[in-house]
């Protein structure tokens, strides 16, 4: 938990929106570790997600400092926030994004055959427990199946850590707690920082540390001695 | 307000609608510069023709009295006729020149009303007696001539001096060639002289009283063949050459041709493009209508109508046809003059004051109106189908199917991830994969075509002067001669290291009804210098009594070798019309249309000993041709002696001209891949952006993002391409049955180089046009896409 993986200091984003500037982050420092579950909390609007995009290297600050290790991610160009993603970066998404054309197991590949040191396929759909449904196509699984072809996927480049953005916001409970059952033991049993952003409170019982954001600033950092278990989650 | 959308959405489409206008213009530029072009040489030929009033019928002979005419003119169904001396003579230039030759045709002032009257452009009127002429003013500007200047010509062994009153023009010369093997025509060299009947007796004393020319119209209602019918009997006593019809004539035949062309063109060009500008507009907005279906269903939950729905997207193909149509209307008028200018240059007609073509540019402009909106209505119908509720609705999602290549394992073991995407997607939008095939394949298609009418135009020339005719020169003579002293005084020339004769006869070659009047060339067996080759390239051997024919000839005659014709000609001896003679083989011929023999055989069917009308030589060196022509110049029996390598050299001068014009149909071949591969890629990009942004967040490069449409796109072409080649060669054929000719007959093979440049130059647009639309994938917002959700 001593090294830290992400620094970031004092990060501020503004968007032009037409006629108006938009202040998503107004200074947020903040710092994640190897090995935890972070949530991070907040409403709509509150900028999560802006945050999430900026530590996943799919945008950049307007101001401020975001280091990932040694390398700084605020001055890096287009390639190097590519190679970024590519290579540390995994991402989920609320909508799964997977690719219509390409069955199961084929969407995890597609991750895997551009990594450095890709985990094997076939066992990380035996445990996201889609070894039968590999062969199927988004348009013919489950929202939950999909998210958890999703989680493979994002898994699959072995990265550093996991950014999921509202991961269960389109899944009924079990079904939700099945994908934070995976992310999870993920998080445990691979030494691996996960950060799920929610605007679901009940969420957070789980994370080792909860951040709490409100109008682009970071309200309050809670860490949690004992982070239950995502069966017990109630929500 | 929905015209405030319209504008909107068109600027956010305004790469595919570019491309669409740019694809209407081009066709619509055709349509409209054609159609006038056209127009103007039609209309300028009719007035030219009626004005000049040109021959219906052209006989020539050996020699008629001129009194005899005056009878002829009494033949029912004959309008006006003319007798006429026409004689080729050489103009005394320096000998180290090439040689120069007048054709001097007479002009009947004495007659009412004159057939082939040569129109004065420039200068005085003709006075009989002074040996003033007029010259063509092709001839005439070639040659940096003045008014008044003099010129010296050799005549009949004498030297005369003519002086230039005028510059004239004439129906029947607006194209000429100096021979019938030539191509092209070389004004420096070969022109016409009109002088007055009177004056040409003074030339050739022993013509007087004397014509081997009749030129005649027809009275209305009056048909070409019973006049030639009542004519023959009374032309036959005088040596019957040949009789043929205004649409026999070369330079009728060449106008018409060129005029029945650019026809072709008018009709097919703006079909072509507008047909690939309608796919494009109706994908785009078939497109349109799916990206927006949300908002088709609030305007429906508005209570707008379906009517005012349709039309709204209707509007867009409207704006795209107006706007391509009035742009490609416009830019058609203005290239209609300079390119009427360039084609008379080629053909000599006067200038007709242009009209205002406006019928061609609003006939444009609906016809592009029309087809677009044909595309529009299927493209927006689609609006019509949903209802409120359903439209505002996500759309179903993509159901993932795999290519049906995939069950092969090899293939399936080729591919990547990226890969598979990309053939699957093939299948997911069969119709525009189709287009994009269709596309392609024609783009290929038409590259190779132009590409090999440069190879072809090569080959007409080329084949006919580097292969077939080997000589250094070629020395002609003014009547046919024994051939045997003849050639043994050539070779004894000290320049002179081989010669051989040659025999050109003019003939009838008639199979039953089928009857061909072409020129006979009468070789020795195994000739160095001009050789008789098959279609690989051998050399065939003269059989030692029969007759071969080229190609085309043998079609038109429809005779194969074994069969037997009869052979009639001006030059035949004794009482018969005609000799029997069996075709002894078939070659290919590209340029004229002959018949070849051994020349003792040829000599021996005639009646004569040994016939020869030139001798061909290979002579020591670059200067040898020069003191041929000096040593020569006072013999009466020399016509004149001209240089193969002239005459490369003006092919060669001629070619480049082709040249443009083929680099302009291969630009227009570039600029079709190029349109479709551009707007392919952007109705993709659009269509699959929330993908192609989330592969972009999974870590893929733009490169690897892009190669998922580009790997489709080449997939596609690929195959597009391969099927463009037998395509061209099918397109190849059309247009060689089209454009063979007495002539020329076209060859069809697309050569390697041909088919080679379709490949490459099609594969280059297809990239090119992919590296403008990599740029769309690098500005891909990966938050703005992934916001929403597809």
């Amino acid at each position: 938990m001593e090294t830290p993986l992400i620094v970031a200091k004092n990060l501020r984003k503004r968007y032009r929106m037409g006629e108006v500037t938009v202040h998503a982050l107004r200074g947020v420092d903040l710092t994640l570790y190897d090995g935890e579950l972070v949530v991070i909390l907040g409403p709509s609007g509150s900028g999560k997600s802006t945050l999430l995009n900026i530590i996943g290297g799919m945008d950049k600050p307007s101001e401020g400092e975001l280091y990932f290790g040694e390398k700084s991610l605020h001055t890096a160009d287009e390639k190097e926030l590519t190679a970024y993603r590519r290579h540390e970066v995994g991402f989920i998404f609320q909508f799964y994004n997977l690719m219509p054309n390409l069955t199961a197991s084929e969407n995890v590949y597609l991750a895997a055959e551009i990594a450095r040191d890709p985990l094997d396929v076939d066992e990380l759909l035996e445990r996201v427990g889609l070894a039968n449904r590999k062969e199927h196509f988004p348009s013919q699984l489950s929202g939950g199946e999909q998210q958890r072809v999703a989680i493979a996927r994002a898994l699959a480049k072995n990265p550093r850590m996991l950014l999921c953005d509202e991961p269960t916001g389109a899944l009924d409970l079990a079904t939700g707690i099945q994908i934070l059952r995976v992310l999870r033991d993920f998080c445990a049993g691979f030494k691996k920082a996960v950060v799920i952003i929610t605007h679901n409170a009940a969420i957070a019982q789980m994370a080792d540390r909860v951040v709490t954001l409100r109008d682009g600033r970071i309200d309050g950092v809670q860490v949690n001695p004992q982070p239950v278990a995502p069966e017990q989650v109630v929500w | 307000m929905l015209w405030r959308k319209l504008i909107r959405d068109i600027w956010n489409n305004k790469g595919s609608y570019f491309a669409c206008l740019v694809i209407v213009c081009i066709g619509l530029v055709a349509f409209t510069t054609f159609s006038i072009v056209t127009d103007n040489l039609s209309r300028a030929l009719e007035t030219f023709y009626r004005e000049q009033n040109f021959a219906h019928g052209f006989v020539e002979l050996v020699s008629m009295p001129e009194s005899n005419v005056q009878r002829l003119a009494r033949i029912e169904g004959i309008k006006d006729i003319n007798g006429r001396l026409v004689k080729d003579v050489r103009v005394n230039t320096p000998p180290e020149e090439e040689s120069v030759y007048l054709r001097l045709v007479s002009l009947d002032l004495s007659a009412p009303r004159v057939v082939n009257d040569a129109r004065l452009l420039a200068g005085k009127e003709l006075i009989p007696g002074s040996l003033a002429v007029w010259l063509d003013n092709e001839f005439f500007t070639a040659n940096n001539l003045e008014l008044g200047d003099s010129l010296e010509i050799i005549a009949g062994g004498r030297v005369r001096e003519i002086t230039i009153a005028g510059v004239a023009m004439s129906p029947e010369f607006t194209y000429y060639l100096p021979a019938e093997a030539d191509l092209f025509p070389k004004p420096e060299q070969y022109g016409i002289a009109f002088l007055p009947l009177a004056d040409m007796a003074l030339v050739f004393p022993e013509l007087e009283g004397r014509v081997n020319q009749v030129v005649f119209t027809l009275a209305e209602d009056a048909r070409y063949e019973e006049v030639r019918d009542r004519l023959l009997p009374e032309l036959e006593p005088y040596g019957l050459i040949r009789i043929y019809p205004r649409d026999d004539q070369l330079s009728h035949l060449m106008l018409t041709e060129e005029i029945n062309g650019l026809k072709g063109i008018a009709k097919a060009f703006p079909f072509m493009f507008l047909s690939i500008a309608a796919v494009i507009l109706y994908i785009m907005l078939k497109r349109l209508i799916e990206q927006q279906r949300g908002q088709i269903g609030i305007l429906k939950a508005l209570g707008y109508t379906n009517r005012e729905i349709v039309l709204h997207y209707m509007s867009y193909p409207l704006a795209a046809g107006i706007l391509g149509g009035l742009a490609g209307g416009l830019a058609g008028i203005g290239a209609a003059v300079p390119f009427t200018e360039l084609l008379l240059l080629f053909f000599k007609v006067p200038e007709v004051p242009g009209v205002f073509p406006f019928s061609y540019f609003f006939q444009g402009l609906l016809i592009a109106v029309t087809i677009f909106l044909i595309a529009g209505y299927s493209g927006s119908r689609l609006a019509l189908a949903l209802n409120p509720a359903e439209a505002m609705r996500p759309p179903a999602p993509v159901l993932g199917k795999k290519f049906f290549l995939e069950n092969l394992p090899f293939f399936h073991a080729l591919l990547t991830m990226q890969g598979k995407m990309a053939v699957r997607n093939i299948t997911r939008n069969p119709g525009r994969s189709a287009f994009l095939f269709l596309g392609i394949m024609l783009s290929c298609a038409l590259v190779a075509v132009t590409w090999s009418f440069q190879d072809m135009v090569d080959k007409l020339a080329f084949y006919q002067y580097e292969e077939v005719e080997a000589y250094d020169a070629r020395i002609t003579l003014a009547r046919p001669a024994a051939s045997e002293p003849v050639v043994r005084e050539v070779a004894g020339h000290r320049q002179v290291r081989w010669a051989e004769p040659l025999a050109e006869i003019p003939v009838s070659l008639t199979n039953r009804w089928r009857e061909e009047d072409i020129v006979l060339i009468g070789l020795p067996r195994g000739s160095q210098l001009y050789k008789v080759l098959d279609e690989k390239g051998r050399k065939v051997p003269l059989p030692a009594e029969g007759i071969i024919l080229s190609q085309r000839l043998a079609e038109k005659l429809a005779v194969t070798p074994g069969a037997s014709i009869e052979l009639a000609s001006p030059y035949l001896r004794g009482e018969e019309k005609g000799v029997p003679v069996a075709v002894g083989g078939i070659i290919p011929q590209y340029l004229g249309m002959n018949a070849y023999m051994e020349i003792s055989a040829l000599s021996r069917l005639l009646g004569y000993e040994e016939l020869a009308t030139a001798v061909l030589v290979n002579v020591a060196g670059e200067e040898a041709i020069g003191i041929l022509r000096d040593d020569y110049l006072e013999s009466d029996l020399v016509a004149g002696v001209d240089s193969r390598e002239e005459r490369i050299r003006q092919a060669r001068e001629m070619l480049e001209y082709f040249g443009i014009a083929v680099y302009f149909y291969v630009l227009i071949g570039v600029v079709i891949g190029f349109a479709i591969i551009y707007s392919s890629s952007f109705i993709v990009l659009s269509e699959r952006s929330w993908e192609l942004a989330s592969l972009r967040v999974l870590g893929l490069t733009p490169q690897e993002v892009f190669s998922v449409i580009t790997f489709e796109q080449w997939f596609i072409s690929f195959f597009a391409i391969l099927a463009g080649l037998p395509l061209g060669k099918a397109i190849l054929h059309g247009l060689a049955a089209q454009l063979d000719t007495d002539m020329y007959s076209v060859p069809t093979t697309l050569t390697p180089d041909c088919l080679f440049a379709g490949v490459v130059i099609t594969a280059f647009s297809i990239w090119a046009a992919q590296r403008f639309a990599l740029r769309k994938v690098k500005e891909l917002s990966l938050v703005e896409v992934l916001k929403t959700r597809e």
